[in-house]
């Protein structure tokens, strides 16, 4: 078969060739010296894995599970799935809270729906997976510990020749990643790029942040997550510059990580969620800073959840004595499925603030206001990148002039292809190739702002819970109706996200058993890795249904949350 | 040994009646102690006894009888 243009993997050999002791990932560890990749070294290392994936069997086309902890051999490893033709897919490494067997589940709805064939991960999991492979139905043929293995492996002889083989017949429209979005077994949503859509994607996002071989990109984000392994994996990888990877877990543990590590290594570029400006203004204390200049950041970029007027003041107010500028703090409106970016606000300018009439978004029109009570602060997320168009519809799919609210749908270069496995789940969010994001937002002087969702996802810190989750744990747990339980998100102005809410109808009417229900509704979510912030337990048929029979978590929430209702139990 | 104030310290922060806390338990084990909490809980308790803990030191405490132990190294060292 005749080749068909470039892949990712070629990208990557041509940036080690051309700058072979640039440095490409510089892997950070707390109280400890930085390993640092090059370009040249990095692509040595994934050759060496590369061997020992084909050794074992792998195939081009096969979805390798990568199951790691933050560890320097995770890029190269990365890399060498990528280079034989076989697709990487991150997963999550499973908290210590989150019950194996819910792991395990997690691991074969995968298995089931998006065809995992092999498992790339940590002895200490031998045991949790390693019952899979025996099962019937899984897909799953092994389990690897590549961490393990043999360094300096090389391709030779026959191997070669035939590994050349498998690459000269990589098309550019051939997978390059399998993501899958947040949810259990039944809800994710296992999404397949190609290596032309994500090579799409740097040349126009990388346009639209002017980016250059001089910037350097800082991240903490978690590699599972499309920001993270996007924005701070692909893109400096493949327009060949620097990125430092900081462990999530340690960056929780000590947010100052990420300005050390900007400041040390003079980063540029940073992409956050909206809750950790709340978390770096609020929950740092002053001399951890100390020697700290954020002056070499062209771009603090605010994506995954919504934007926040608020939360970028609080950051300025803390960080302009470090250098950081108002036209520094940017933002961005993204999705797996357009592989990163639709939106981006332009570097070195103020991103555009609008106070709407409350009462006018109610009506789905725009109507603006000045900066008081009635009004809701809007930030804008930019406007399209190159290669993408976006249109505001009616419920009908018809255009929306500008200044009207409607779902944002989404035509791209950078498009997924749809849900591996689950035509049903494309067909209901791809038509005629454009995708229906399920976001509502208006456009004004072509700048499009994001400001609620359809569908009833809960968004926490950057991550999507699906509320059907969170009810079906709560359903079971032992004192609750099953069934008759709704979970919501709830504002958690402080931290700067939501926080997930549960209302459960109980028919125990005791206040002391209230308390201890309400710990186990809380351990049940522990189980599942979903910290369930808030219980309100009601009596039986307090909860109002909606059309389709079950119980309504908008009409709940609302009598909860805004009216405040006072819950009686006679 | 974990002390009365510091379990009430942690229990009030994660707005918990009680809920047993020994010294071999892991944060991961307390209901509402998650990675998004963390820092509240840490910042409770630096402010309930007037301590400040270097964020590296936080980290290299393997579970809450850890967490006690840098209080009380902390209160020593202000003595």
């Amino acid at each position: 078969m005749a080749k068909n243009k470039e892949i990712e993997w070629e990208r990557w050999v041509a940036n080690a060739e051309k700058n072979p002791d640039k440095e490409a990932i510089i892997h950070w560890i707390a109280g400890e010296e930085p390993f640092r990749w090059t370009f040249s070294s990095i692509i040595k290392a994934a050759e060496s894995f590369a061997v020992g994936l084909k050794k074992r069997g792998v195939q081009r086309g096969d979805v390798c599970a990568t199951v790691i902890r933050h560890n320097k051999y995770f890029y190269p490893l990365y890399l060498g799935i990528s280079s034989i033709g076989a697709i990487p897919s991150v997963l999550a490494y499973p908290n210590p809270r989150l019950h194996p067997d819910k792991f395990r589940q997690g691991i074969e709805g995968m298995s089931k729906r998006s065809g995992l064939d092999w498992i790339l991960t940590e002895k200490s999991l031998s045991e949790i997976i390693e019952p899979l492979i025996t099962e019937k139905s899984s897909t799953i043929k092994g389990i690897f510990f590549p961490l393990d293995w043999e360094k300096d492996l090389k391709f030779e002889g026959q191997e070669l020749e035939n590994i050349q083989q498998v690459r000269a017949n990589i098309q550019d429209s051939d997978p390059v990643l399998l993501q899958h979005s947040s949810g259990t077994t039944g809800l994710q949503k296992p999404v397949l790029l190609s290596h032309k859509a994500v090579l799409d994607h740097v040349t126009n996002y990388g346009k639209a942040i002017d980016l250059t071989s001089e910037d350097k990109i800082v991240s903490w984000l978690p590699l599972y997550h499309d920001m993270g392994l996007i924005a701070a994996f692909h893109l400096p990888l493949t327009f060949g510059i620097p990125v430092i990877q900081i462990d999530t877990f340690e960056w929780i543990m000590i947010p100052s990580l990420l300005f050390e590590a900007i400041s040390k290594e003079k980063g540029t570029l940073t992409w956050l969620p909206n809750f950790a400006y709340n978390i770096l203004a609020d929950k740092v204390h002053e001399d951890e800073l100390e020697g700290i200049s954020l002056e070499s950041m062209r771009m603090f970029i605010n994506c995954s959840e919504p934007v926040r007027d608020k939360s970028h003041k609080l950051f300025y107010k803390r960080y302009k004595k470090y250098g950081v500028t108002q036209e520094a703090l940017c933002a961005c409106y993204a999705m797996a499925e357009t592989t990163f970016a639709v939106t981006q606000t332009p570097p070195n300018k103020k991103v555009e603030v609008l106070c709407v009439k409350r009462q006018s978004i109610a009506k789905g029109v725009i109507e603006l206001n000045g900066e008081n009570e009635n009004s809701r602060v809007c930030v804008s997320s930019g406007r399209a990148i190159d290669g993408c168009n976006v249109r505001i519809v009616d419920e009908n799919g018809n255009n929306l002039n500008e200044g009207r609210v409607g779902e944002i749908v989404i035509s791209s270069v950078s498009l997924f292809d749809g849900y591996r496995n689950y035509p049903e789940k494309t067909a209901a969010v791809l038509k005629d190739n454009w995708y229906y994001s399920g976001d509502y937002g208006f456009c004004l002087d072509g700048e499009y702002y994001i400001i609620g969702r359809k569908k009833d996802i809960i968004i926490v810190a950057g991550n999507n819970v699906y509320p059907e989750d969170v009810e079906d744990l709560v359903s079971h747990v032992k004192g609750v109706t099953p069934g008759r339980v709704v979970a919501f998100g709830e504002d958690d102005e402080e931290l700067g996200s939501e926080q997930i809410s549960v209302a459960a109808e109980t028919k125990i009417t005791d206040k002391e058993e209230h308390k201890k229900l309400k710990l186990e509704i809380i351990k049940a979510g522990m189980s599942d890795d979903l910290n369930i912030k808030k219980v309100y337990l009601v009596p039986p048929r307090w909860l109002i249904k909606s059309s389709a029979g079950k119980p309504s978590r908008k009409a709940n929430k609302d009598r909860l949350v805004v009216k405040k209702e006072i819950i009686k139990w006679s | 040994m974990i002390t009365e104030k510091f379990k009430r310290t942690i229990l009030d922060e994660l707005n918990l009646d009680d809920f047993d806390i020994e010294d071999d338990t892991t944060a991961d084990q307390v209901p509402g102690w998650d990675s998004l909490n963390h820092i509240n809980v840490i910042l409770a308790v630096e402010k309930a006894f007037n301590v400040h803990f270097k964020g590296i030191e936080v980290l290299r405490c393997k579970n809450i009888g850890a967490l006690q132990n840098l209080v009380n190294t902390k209160l020593e060292q202000k003595q």
